[in-house]
């Protein structure tokens, strides 16, 4: 008997964050809903190539219609520390910022809610946000300490708490960094939603969607929320040892689309991994597609791009073939 | 000038207090424990404040829920961390009532979820992927959660605040158990994250505000205990950046006993929390009020 299998069998509790212990993914997959899901990707090799015009294709390629919509961008702002690639480029916030508006928005505002740290406006100071994004402090909101209203239904909980921003969006689009990630194999679209959940009641770290599991709130975060676009921001994602302590690698990509279960599986073979080993991923089969064959890929091919990312032993086994 | 910059961050948040009696993160949202619980430690004493904080005092009480926590938000239901809050308040208030020993007995039953026996046992046959003692018991930010630094911290301060008042073996016992949880929870580098010093054999970095938060739960420990996080801590708030980090850090600090330097003259943010913590955290603040002294076994 493995280690891993006898973890399960020992009934006990996975704490992640503390234990994050791993299970085993199903068999197979189901076929997801009706349909293909367009997911873009755009070639982008450094962040100072014309970041808008890249979206604004990939928006056009994904059919995005934004007109008169009230937008939450959500980027991933994870960690102090200027010097490396933990959170998503302010230059492709500022980007998203700018594609909103392009696109006719009614409002575009940015939200995030930081897993670790509290202070969320200093985090998002030292990644250069206040320097790069115009009028960034206007349209920014702690996610974190804004007001919050509850929402019934959420992994079985009679009331769970989310911020009004949240709430009141349209769209909200997540703004996410292409990562290797220590608990979940990887750290995209879909888990960038943890973020939207209020440390003012959870805590940092939000150490309730460990206890319901990092799968299942993955999915029910997107289940919940279903009015969402994906911007993935691969221009420079981390490998190994992601989300913090990784290193930089490459990707030279956007990655688009609405279906974000589709985005993530896209980003996921573009780093060389297998989407359908990923946990998350496969619970995740029913609110978007996984299947390569279900996914348009518009823009580049997934093989012109591919480039394979680091992975710690832990997940050595998601290598795609 | 010093006396300006206190000034000026009370009268804010004289400015900033709800109708409903509380404070919110900001000015005119929602009023949440948290910003309330520092903005009252923040102006007790101020000249003409004692109605503005009888109110605060007021909505707060009607947070508390019958198993006798409270909750951090008029709409939330179900009691956190901020009970510990709750009974530090209640102390600086002179408040010793069958409702704040109802939040005492509970702080005192709850336990982080990771001291379990099937996580202690997971320990032993070393299962988790994080190099973590399970042994001590700490505090959540949710009962039923894992411990972590901050909560423990808070809860520290207030039992090592009223212990005078029971004389428990447990109320003893638990703040050696959290205060053993710190200690085992300590980064390499000598400070504290969140809680997670090390995962898959990589040792991760402390955080400033959480190293801050930690030495004030650990007051009334030895000086040769805490004599390598206090270096930390001075070195850490010559470092950052963060305005939040440098209030809790300030606070800490002279919580200990250190004579630091007085705060650079900067504009009043219109974060509530970080004023409040900017005045706490002042020469001639209210830092006092979150010290403490130890308990002896």
């Amino acid at each position: 008997m493995t280690r891993r299998q006898f973890i399960p069998l020992a009934g006990i509790a996975a704490t992640a964050g503390y234990a994050s212990l791993k299970l085993q993914k199903p068999p197979k997959l189901p076929d997801g809903p009706p349909g293909n899901s367009p997911v873009a990707i755009l070639r982008a090799g450094s962040y100072s190539e014309d970041l808008v015009s890249r979206m604004m294709e990939g928006a056009r390629l994904c059919g995005l219609d934004a007109r008169g919509k009230r937008v939450l961008l959500k980027p991933n702002l994870v960690e102090f520390s200027s010097s490396t690639v933990i959170n998503t480029d302010a230059s492709v916030t500022a980007a998203a910022v700018e594609l909103f508006h392009r696109l006719g928005a009614a409002e575009v505002r940015i939200g995030e809610g930081p897993g670790h740290r509290r202070d969320t406006l200093d985090l998002a100071d030292d990644a250069h946000y206040r320097a790069i994004v115009p009028k960034f402090e206007s349209i920014f909101t702690d996610l974190n300490r804004d007001d919050v209203s509850p929402v019934r239904g959420f992994a079985n909980e009679p009331e769970f708490y989310f911020p009004n921003t949240v709430l009141g969006a349209d769209l909200i689009v997540s703004l996410a960094k292409m990562k290797t990630h220590h608990w979940a194999g990887v750290t995209l679209a879909m888990k960038n939603f943890f973020g939207l959940v209020p440390g003012s009641v959870y805590g940092w770290p939000k150490n309730k969607l460990h206890y319901i599991g990092i799968p299942e709130s993955v999915c029910e975060l997107n289940r919940v929320f279903r009015n969402t676009f994906a911007i993935v921001d691969g221009v420079v994602g981390m490998e190994g040892n992601g989300p913090i302590q990784g290193t930089p690698r490459s990707a030279g990509v956007l990655v688009m689309g609405r279906d974000l279960v589709a985005v993530d599986s896209t980003c996921c073979r573009i780093m060389g991994i297998d989407p359908e080993k990923v946990n998350y991923l496969g619970l995740a089969a029913k609110l978007g597609h996984v299947h390569a064959e279900r996914i348009e890929q518009r823009g580049e091919t997934v093989a012109s791009v591919r480039t394979n990312f680091a992975l710690i032993d832990e997940f050595s086994d998601l290598r795609l073939v | 000038m010093g006396e300006l910059y206190l000034e000026e961050r009370l009268d804010f948040l004289n400015r900033s207090q709800n109708a409903d009696g509380g404070w919110g993160y900001f000015p005119g949202k929602q009023s949440w424990f948290e910003p309330t619980a520092y903005a009252m430690l923040a102006l007790n004493g101020a000249p003409d404040s004692e109605r503005s904080l009888d109110n605060a005092w007021k909505l707060l009480r009607s947070w508390q829920t019958p198993d006798g926590s409270w909750r951090p938000n008029g709409r939330v239901q179900g009691g956190t961390w901020v009970t510990a809050q709750a009974v530090t308040l209640a102390c600086v208030r002179g408040v010793d009532d069958p409702s704040v020993r109802a939040s005492v007995d509970w702080l005192l039953r709850v336990v982080g979820a990771e001291h379990s026996l099937g996580m202690r046992a997971a320990s032993r046959l070393h299962l988790l992927k994080t190099k973590l003692d399970v042994s001590h018991q700490g505090w959540p930010w949710r009962d039923g959660n894992a411990a972590w630094i901050e909560p423990t911290s808070h809860t520290l301060v207030a039992l090592k605040k009223v212990a005078g008042n029971y004389r428990r073996a447990e109320m003893n016992y638990r703040i050696r158990e959290g205060e053993g949880l710190l200690f085992s929870r300590r980064c390499s580098d000598g400070g504290w994250n969140c809680g997670n010093p090390n995962v898959l054999n990589f040792d991760l970095p402390s955080y400033p505000e959480t190293t801050a938060l930690a030495l004030l739960g650990l007051q009334g420990r030895s000086a040769q205990e805490l004599a390598s996080p206090l270096a930390l801590a001075r070195r850490l708030r010559g470092e950052t950046r963060s305005p939040l980090a440098k209030a809790w850090l300030a606070i800490a600090l002279r919580c200990h006993g250190e004579n630091i330097e007085m705060p650079a003259a900067t504009p009043v943010s219109n974060d509530v929390m970080l004023t409040a913590l900017e005045a706490l955290g002042h020469p001639l603040g209210n830092f006092g009020l979150l010290r403490t002294t130890g308990v002896h076994a």
